[in-house]
């Protein structure tokens, strides 16, 4: 007898079971795969390492309220930051979204990489969205008659003193540069390994300069982008910082520190002031209660301001699907708070909804930046009223650090800013 | 009954099978083939491609327009690109001579017969195993701070605080002399090495001639360290000139570009300023530079000893 290979009812098991399985593998119907939308979203580490967690948390908060779209969070670290995008950007690889620092958005836009939000920005401001961002942020990422980013973030220098330092030689916090100059005099000690200032020479030293131009009424272009480093304002408060280090109330080591040495220096007490970004007292717990932020320093002519970023998020030409990169670029502004509480962000968002919280509210420290700071807060680009390409290279370069580093170990003003103002025209020239 | 034979299968000779159509003088070359086609790939390419870059006005983005030789023609006319050549060829000099110095004495002192000889040798090689980032980083805490070791030590001489790495000329002084402790214990393994095989009977015969100490060392010891000496200054040479990571990690080329030997003056180029054209040219700069160099040092290995 010629054994069966198989029942009939087994045949019938087998078919529905092979039809199954290639309903499976095939998927569902044309139009739901079309719908299913796969995001990659690269973010910069703005915090301690429970930022990431909480950006990675917020993202996949995004993924379960919007089953269409899967959005896949990478953390990116600050080294390298540019060349990490060119060169993706270069392979065809970049990502859809991201967030980046202050000129990103218009030096990729300038070579063709970024998508403007104009529709977006237009639509959020027929519907009082916008409202909702502090004052020029929006507007400060246009370029080119185009919205290249939206802002999420201020990144910005205050003064902080050592409060303790201050009560010991019974000073008031100053509030005018001949005040702090005297006050910084008064507070260095040598002997004791105590100085008024404690610097430093690597990008943040760059900084320094920013602020002291900035608070003086300079700028480092005119209005137009011509390079103006060595106007006459300019050339006052840089050597208003030359003074300090020529009366050596800076520590004399700021010229080789990085920013981790100075905030380390300013903890030992070796400094009594220092600039920093805001969170410093967040930042250092045990120091906490002895460190203040000075009110925001008057110039010599009445000028107050400092350096700020708006930092931003930006979307890519590169990316397949930008209708839901902007679906995903709306909700993540709205719902980016919980990277402040829960990923303690050092720096300070750019809706008035999110500073109303008590998160910033109940800190003096931010608080006080958010009142008095920020509302004085100026780009590089000053007296450009809007950002522009160049000013990644003016920064990246290193001549603001060279420059920074020349004053700080005693090198005339004139002949160092000479130099500086030669680098930044061959920059500026390219 | 006579039995067949399978007709007798003759083997080809070599003058009549294929190898005999590749002639002996094609056939070695066919074999170094496959090496050159990957040299052709992992060096020629990237070489024409930087010479190409270097003649554009490029960007990482793009390649850019075509400038000829304005690129080259900027360095030249540039105080940056000599700056950096000096610091380089200085960095290198001293480098070279003073580890080599260090490591001769060493390996003298390593070659004679004593106990933990065996320690010493391995001890001394640290400064070449730990990788950089560890040693230059410790480096930095020891001389970068009043209270660094280096501060502590000279203040019981009545000396400083000096502030290495915020002063534009200790900071250059600070680079040399930590390259120099990477740099020894090559030389020492090396001519070690090299005074191990040095025949024993010639000091041997110069003793019996009445040779002091000193005309051994000079007419046999260094006679056959010449070879070896040149060779090592060669490698010390490219690689100090090529040293990112020393002058990167200590100091990031300050303060105000104190330090900025070529190689960081072609990042700073390409990645600060985003002028991949201009990077380019200092780098192919520096190669024809190290290639003058090393010819000149190795026509002087030639020279009979």
């Amino acid at each position: 007898m010629k054994a069966r290979w198989l029942p009939p009812s087994g045949l019938a098991l087998l078919s529905s079971a092979i039809a199954t399985l290639l309903a499976i593998l095939v998927g569902s119907s044309p139009a739901q795969a079309k719908d299913h939308v796969d995001l990659q979203f690269w973010d910069m580490i703005w915090g301690p390492p429970e930022y990431i967690d909480a950006g990675k948390a917020l993202v996949e908060q995004f993924n379960q309220q919007h089953p269409d779209i899967t959005v896949t969070y990478r953390s990116i670290p600050w080294t390298n930051w540019y060349q990490t995008f060119v060169t993706a950007i270069g392979s065809g690889t970049a990502p859809d979204i991201s967030t980046g620092a202050g000129y990103q958005a218009v030096q990729l836009y300038d070579q063709g990489a970024i998508l403007p939000i104009d529709d977006l920005i237009s639509q959020w401001k027929s519907s009082g969205k916008l409202d909702d961002f502090l004052p020029n942020t929006v507007d400060i990422l246009k370029y080119d008659n185009h919205y290249v980013a939206l802002p999420w973030a201020i990144d910005i220098r205050v003064w902080y003193y050592r409060k303790d330092l201050l009560a010991a030689a019974n000073m008031q916090p100053p509030t005018t540069w001949d005040e702090f100059k005297a006050a910084a005099q008064t507070l260095t000690n040598p002997s004791a390994d105590q100085y008024g200032v404690v610097a430093c020479g690597d990008t943040l030293g760059s900084h320094y300069l920013y602020t002291v131009v900035l608070n003086n009424g300079g700028g480092l272009f005119s209005a137009d982008r011509k390079p103006d480093l060595e106007s006459s304002r300019n050339l006052e408060a840089l050597q208003f910082l030359a003074d300090l280090v020529q009366k050596h109330c800076v520590y004399p080591a700021s010229a080789g520190y990085h920013d981790e040495d100075e905030v380390s220096a300013f903890t030992q007490g070796k400094g009594a002031f220092t600039l920093h970004a805001p969170g410093l007292g967040t930042r250092l717990p045990k120091f906490s209660d002895k460190i203040g932020v000075l009110q925001p320093l008057v110039g010599p002519h009445g000028d107050q301001g400092t350096i700020y970023w708006v930092n931003n998020i930006m979307l890519y030409k590169q990316g397949k699907h930008p209708a839901e990169a902007k679906v995903f670029l709306e909700w993540w502004s709205e719902h980016e708070k919980d990277l402040w509480i829960k990923g303690r962000v050092t720096q300070l968002p750019v809706r008035k909804s999110f500073t109303a919280d008590p998160y910033f509210q109940n800190n003096p420290e931010t608080k006080f930046i958010l009142d008095h700071y920020v509302p004085l807060g100026k780009t590089t680009a000053t007296h450009s009223t809007q950002i522009f390409p160049k000013l990644n290279e003016v920064e990246g370069e290193g001549v603001m650090q060279a420059l920074m580093q020349n004053l700080l170990q005693g090198k005339a003003v004139d002949a160092s800013v000479k130099e500086a103002a030669s680098r930044v025209n061959s920059i500026m020239e390219e | 009954m006579s039995v067949a034979t399978a007709p007798r299968r003759e083997r080809p000779s070599a003058s009549t099978g294929w190898a005999s159509k590749l002639s002996i003088q094609k056939l070695p070359y066919l074999l170094l083939l496959p090496s050159f086609a990957l040299i052709c790939i992992i060096e020629l390419y990237p070489f024409t491609t930087g010479v190409s870059y270097s003649l554009h006005k490029g960007t990482l983005l793009g390649t850019g327009a075509f400038v000829g030789w304005e690129n080259y023609l900027h360095l030249f006319a540039s105080a940056d690109f000599y700056h950096s050549l000096y610091f380089s060829l200085v960095f290198a000099l001293f480098n070279v001579v003073f580890s080599y110095l260090i490591g001769l004495g060493l390996a003298l002192f390593l070659n004679l017969d004593f106990p933990g000889r065996g320690f010493c040798r391995v001890a001394l090689l640290i400064p070449w195993i730990v990788p950089a980032i560890v040693s230059i980083v410790s480096w930095k805490w020891l001389i970068a701070d009043r209270g660094g070791l280096a501060n502590i030590i000279l203040s019981l001489f009545g000396i400083g605080p000096i502030y290495f790495l915020s002063d534009s000329h200790w900071a250059m002084v600070a680079v040399i002399v930590i390259k120099i402790w990477r740099s020894f214990p090559f030389m020492m393994l090396s001519l070690l090495a090299a005074l191990q095989v040095i025949d024993r009977t010639l000091y041997e015969a110069g003793k019996l001639d009445g040779a002091n100490s000193w005309q051994l060392f000079w007419h046999i010891t260094l006679p056959h360290l010449k070879n070896i000496s040149i060779v090592q200054a060669i490698l010390m040479i490219i690689w100090s000139i090529n040293d990112f990571e020393t002058p990167y990690l200590l100091t990031q080329g300050g303060p105000a570009n104190a330090t900025e030997n070529l190689i960081l003056l072609a990042y700073r180029y390409t990645f600060g300023r985003n002028d991949v054209g201009r990077g380019s040219a200092v780098a192919l700069l520096t190669l024809v530079i190290l290639m003058v160099l090393a010819t000149i040092m190795m026509r002087q290995q030639r020279r009979p000893a």
